[in-house]
């Protein structure tokens, strides 16, 4: 496991967000764009029917269950890039909330606003965007405001076009770029000017609150988990007790 | 500052004179006519009403519509409905607008590809032809689109950046199979608890041609008037889009049993409770004057 440098926790501390290039690389790339495609593909009839039932939005998609169809799913969860930092956050006490396996249609406004996930007295909640894709400049890449995850921060107010929020960064990167965020803190989706979509995977993590995730929530892939550490990432009673 | 009730229907019973189609809704006998909707208006102090075509498309459906519109011209404009399928829509819009105080086009689809990634070219979207003769006779476009085709509006209002356009009903889009009536015949639209309209219609608030219904919350609310269940969606529709381009609207008749044409008048007071006066009369009125060229009512 990977702990963050002395540095990466400042700049967590003070601008909650890190960025980890090439964090997804080689084999473990491949294997997830293949996965990544595949999946999308197969998944994106039901998501037009459920879009038509007005049952998920139009503007992108998530391929469901992602964790249930490809191990490559499971084992970003805890990657060696990023793990070490989410434990050195969290108290060495993550757990896993959820992944959004997610294909962002090309489209002439971004399909969310500038917003934070959760107020600023939630446990930590932290997410790692990972880009399956290369995501150039204005190509629907994340934008983050540094500091905003910070107390004494803000008002902030969505403004109507993602280029005048306030002291905005944006992240465009290659495939395999990791970005960790405080998700207390602005973020968005800046708009996609190319032809092509975003394919990207969203992992949502908290530290640990008692009855936060219950055993059942990732039971169907309790096989995959065998060490002890995985199990309480995946909040599943330990293969000990 | 007058106060407009900016969307809801009038209607006749079936005559020879005032053709319309039988519906559940609207079935042959029933009639909610402009001088009941001008009593219930005097009663809580609106000025004005904009009467959207409801029974049919077709120019004769139009008929009682445009009787009203004559009867009463400082009192109502109008919204007249064109087919996404009309081999003609010019000829229908023009026939049913030059004249009279019919001032747009109510829209139920857009008739374009059903997969977002489909989308390319925006003239091949079934009312491109609509939009653009909008465009050109400065129609407004009065939109309750089907979700599968909320995608295909931004590439419609880049292309045509001048039409002024009004999404109905808390920019809502209703799914396939999820319209029904309750109980007092009132149209009720099954939503998800997590708008998804975040994602689509409220993203078009960067288009500052786009403007907002704040009406019909009782076909979408689990809850009784005054609809608390709806107040995030207000707060981020006038987050979104701004104190001037929301209008107040009541969606008459539909509301006159439940929750009442009175209680209807005091649902944005509740909704929003932190606007300021200037700002309650913007949009219970101001807006929709100024947007829709409302002309001043006679005394």
């Amino acid at each position: 496991m990977i702990r963050p440098t002395p540095e990466q926790k400042r700049q967590w501390e003070e601008e909650g967000y890190l960025v980890f290039e090439n964090a997804i690389q080689g084999d473990d790339l491949k294997r997830l764009q293949s996965a990544f495609d595949y999946w999308a593909a197969e998944c994106k009839d039901e998501w037009l029917d459920r879009v038509e039932a007005g049952e998920a939005a139009a503007t992108f998609y998530d391929i469901p269950n992602p964790l249930e169809k490809d191990t490559i799913f499971i084992d970003i969860i805890d990657h060696p890039s990023y793990y070490g930092a989410l434990m050195e956050f969290t108290e060495d006490d993550v757990i896993l909330l959820g992944p959004q396996v997610r294909t962002v249609a090309p489209f002439p406004v971004s399909y969310t606003g500038w917003h934070p996930d959760v107020g600023k007295d939630n446990p930590l909640h932290i997410k790692v965007q990972i880009y399956v894709g290369d995501v150039p400049t204005n190509g629907g890449e994340f934008g983050f405001v540094p500091g905003s995850h910070k107390p004494d921060s803000g008002p902030y107010k969505r403004p109507l076009l993602q280029e005048s929020m306030p002291g905005h960064k944006t992240f465009p990167g290659k495939a395999g770029t990791a970005i960790m965020f405080n998700s207390c803190g602005w973020h968005a989706s800046m708009d996609n000017a190319t032809n092509e979509p975003r394919k990207s995977i969203i992992l949502i993590y908290e530290k640990r609150t008692p009855g936060r995730i219950g055993p059942e929530q990732f039971a169907a892939i309790s096989g995959h988990c065998k060490t002890s550490e995985r199990r309480r990432l995946f909040s599943l009673p330990d293969l000990t007790s | 500052m007058p106060r407009i009730d900016a969307h809801l229907h009038v209607f006749t019973k079936v005559t020879p004179e005032f053709p319309r189609e039988v519906t559940p809704i609207c079935p042959a006998e029933r009639e909610e006519s402009a001088e009941k909707l001008l009593d219930v208006m005097e009663k809580n102090q609106i000025d004005q009403a904009v009467l959207v075509q409801i029974g049919g498309t077709s120019i004769e459906h139009h008929s009682y519509l445009l009787h009203c519109l004559n009867s009463y011209p400082d009192r109502f404009l109008g919204i007249g409905v064109v087919p996404i399928n009309h081999p003609n829509p010019t000829d229908h819009m023009s026939a049913l607008a030059d004249g009279t105080s019919i001032i747009g086009f109510r829209l139920f689809e857009l008739g374009g590809p059903r997969d977002i990634f489909e989308t390319k070219d925006v003239r091949d979207i079934q009312a491109y032809h609509i939009w653009k003769c909008a465009a050109e006779k400065d129609y407004v476009l009065w939109l309750y689109p089907r979700s599968i085709d909320a995608h295909l509006l931004p590439y419609l209002i880049q292309e045509f950046p001048q039409v002024r356009v009004v999404l109905n009903h808390l920019g809502m889009t209703p799914g396939r199979g999820k319209f029904s009536l309750d109980e007092l015949g009132r149209p009720q639209i099954q939503v998800s608890g997590y708008n998804l309209n975040m994602h689509t219609t409220y993203r078009l608030a960067r288009y500052e041609n786009v403007s907002v219904h704040l009406s019909g919350q009782y076909a979408f609310s689990k809850q009784d008037y005054p609809y608390k269940d709806l107040a995030g969606w207000h707060h981020n529709l006038l987050n979104d889009f701004g104190v001037k381009r929301l209008m107040w609207a009541t969606d008459f008749p539909w509301i006159l049993e439940e929750p009442g044409y009175g209680e209807l008048t005091t649902v944005i007071e509740e909704l929003l409770p932190h606007l300021s006066e200037s700002e309650l009369a913007d949009i219970m009125g101001g807006n929709a004057k100024r947007i829709l060229r409302f002309p001043n009512r006679n005394t």
